[in-house]
């Protein structure tokens, strides 16, 4: 009998021949990544009464939640969280505009095929885009891989998406996992480990996997992994420099549930206040006033994002009583977008730009909601209050969708924007 | 000292005002977003439920020792340990669920907070479970003995789970691990 990706990878790291669903393991974690809670977790570290993290090069930090800082107590923070790096010798410390961990992480070379990566986030599952088995873990947890080195993990029981059929025009990884979390639901992969495959999946992108496995934490998630391949290869070279062994599901492994979605007819899909899984086809909201579009964050501030929405924007200009808030996700994307001419056509359009970072997804800076306001928004949560006020509401949706709705002022359907 | 392995307390039983389930209970309704500054545990136990409609002022009538039951995927969304530890400030006793979210789980258990599943809980019938019910619960075979008469099952205690509850916490566990 074949094993799935979580149990090989679990099974080669733990130095087992094989391991079973629901089986605990000890294993030494390649990367650690926290980022402005590592002023708390640098606390709870020092609380353990070890003075030196096991090893600097696991500890992966970035500085991307509020950026720059919006007070004292968060510029306090960071402070306390730069000196922690330097008194610990951490080399790859991000600080202030570098952009989301997420983005950054990989970016800097921190996520290859095989590699088991934790992070103090709920969406660290994203790194499962590249091959790797990346769970998150709470703050206490954190510090206690700082000081061990090592994490324990249950096995997950694993479940296969297998995704056929071309994306249309204007339809994107985005309404892709929208529709699959509007099917399996907020807890449809609890504890799960969830394995992407398909001609639909190998024919994303980078930018488009790192979407999938990025929500997939909206599911309920452990981790969410896409089998390595040649885009994957082209994208991490230059980047991940050292070898590395990629770990591949058996075909005939065992899964807890297989479900297969054909992407052809797929519509714009839109998850509607106030769960992620509350997920609409576009048709079904259309016309809905909007106040505020934000196109950004780890799940949709990618180059190919801004391009999509560029494209629907250039030339044009936002409705007048919408703002249309862009955060690229990364240093490298803003200067890429910049040279693209993208950053000028979104600004020209009426946009406002903001620095890479988290911005307003998790509300606490840099476009909170007024009560009665509605945002649509790229991001990958719309829990009531989550971007300020409770009374206000929240739609997600694509790139190209959020482009589409700034431009009319309402919610719209991208295939039908000129 | 070994901390006890059947544990008795009140039950704050999560339903809506229809009396059906709140399933999903995200970590931004079991403590919101603005009060993520908060780094004192003992302060943040007055916020616990403050943002899940209908259980605004939980925090004000828990006493230590209560415990809570809620549905499916309790403690889904973010990895903020405070929605755990604003549960541990107010000295509950236990959180019994369906199911919770995968890292609000891991939190739990690493907090030394014990954390009880029960597969089949949603599916027994509506009213089984009233707030201030009393609940037994043994971490060691995963039974549950409610108001002394009603006994159901939920999963054990997995050997590390009960190795850090015994231990206190994840901290604690790693010294003896060390020891």
């Amino acid at each position: 009998m074949g094993y799935t990706f979580a149990e090989k990878i679990l099974a080669r790291r733990a130095g087992l021949a094989h391991v079973a669903p629901g089986q605990i393991v000890t294993v030494k974690p390649d990367r650690l990544l926290t980022h402005d809670n590592t002023a708390d977790i640098s606390r709870k570290f020092r609380k353990i009464g070890v003075d030196r993290v096991s090893d600097p090069q696991m500890n992966v930090i970035v500085l991307d939640h509020v950026v720059p800082a919006a007070d004292e107590t968060y510029a306090t923070n960071h402070k306390v969280i730069r000196e922690f790096v330097v008194e610990q010798g951490i080399p790859a410390f991000y600080d202030v505009g570098e952009g989301i961990c997420h983005q950054v992480l990989p970016e800097k070379g921190h996520a290859w095929p095989g590699a088991v990566i934790v992070g103090s986030d709920s969406h660290t599952p994203t790194h499962g885009a590249f091959g790797a088995f990346a769970a998150g873990i709470g703050r206490t947890e954190a510090a206690a891989v700082m000081a061990t080195g090592t994490i324990w993990l249950r096995v997950p029981e694993s479940i296969k998406i297998v995704l056929t059929g071309a994306l249309p025009p204007r339809v994107s990884a985005k309404d892709v996992i929208l529709h699959i979390i509007g099917r399996l639901k907020a807890d449809g992969a609890t504890y799960c480990s969830v394995e992407f495959m398909g001609e639909a999946i190998a024919a994303l992108s980078m930018s488009g996997r790192m979407t999938l496995t990025n929500m997939s934490a909206e599911m309920g998630a452990k981790n969410a992994v896409v089998a390595p391949d040649a885009i994957t290869r082209a994208w991490l070279e230059r980047r991940v420099t050292h070898p590395y062994e990629e770990v591949h599901a058996d075909p005939d492994a065992h899964y807890a549930r297989v479900l297969e979605f054909d992407v052809s007819d797929l519509a714009p899909q839109i998850a509607k206040p106030h769960t992620v899984d509350n997920v609409v086809p576009i048709t079904e909201v259309i016309g809905v006033r909007i106040d505020q579009a934000l196109l950004g964050t780890c799940t949709n501030g990618r180059l190919e994002d801004l391009r999509a929405a560029a494209g629907l924007l250039r030339g044009k200009h936002i409705a007048p009583n919408v703002r249309l808030l862009v955060l690229p996700a990364s240093r490298e994307v803003l200067l890429a977008a910049i040279s693209e001419g993208i950053v000028a056509d979104l600004v020209t359009a009426g946009a406002t730009l903001l620095n890479p970072g988290c911005g307003p997804c998790l509300g606490a800076h840099q476009g909170c909601m007024a009560p009665a306001e509605v945002t649509i928004s790229t991001a990958n949560r719309n829990f009531k209050g989550r971007m300020g006020s409770k009374n206000a509401f929240i739609y997600l949706g694509s790139p190209a969708t959020v482009a589409a709705s700034a431009l009319a002022g309402v919610i719209t359907d991208p295939r039908e924007a000129a | 000292m070994r901390r006890p392995t059947k544990i008795i307390g009140q039950l704050w039983v999560l339903l809506d005002s229809e009396g059906q389930w709140i399933d999903d209970i995200d970590t931004d309704m079991i403590f919101h977003n603005r009060y993520l500054h908060i780094t004192d545990i003992d302060a943040m136990g007055q916020y616990a439920l403050d943002n899940l409609k209908g259980w605004e002022t939980f925090a004000q009538q828990a006493k230590p020792g209560d415990m809570i039951m809620a549905g499916k995927n309790f403690g889904a969304g973010s990895s903020r340990q405070q929605a755990v530890d604003c549960f541990r400030a107010l000295g509950i006793g236990a959180l019994v669920a369906e199911s919770f979210g995968a890292i609000y789980k891991r939190n739990a258990i690493n907090s030394g907070l014990p954390i009880v599943v029960v597969p089949e809980l949603t599916k027994m019938p509506p009213g089984t479970f009233n707030t201030g019910d009393a609940l037994m619960i043994d971490l060691v075979t995963g039974e549950l003995l409610l108001n002394g008469e009603l006994t159901f099952r939920g999963e054990p205690f997995s050997r590390v789970q009960m190795d850090i509850y015994q231990a206190g916490n994840l901290f604690e566990y790693g010294r003896q691990l060390e020891q």
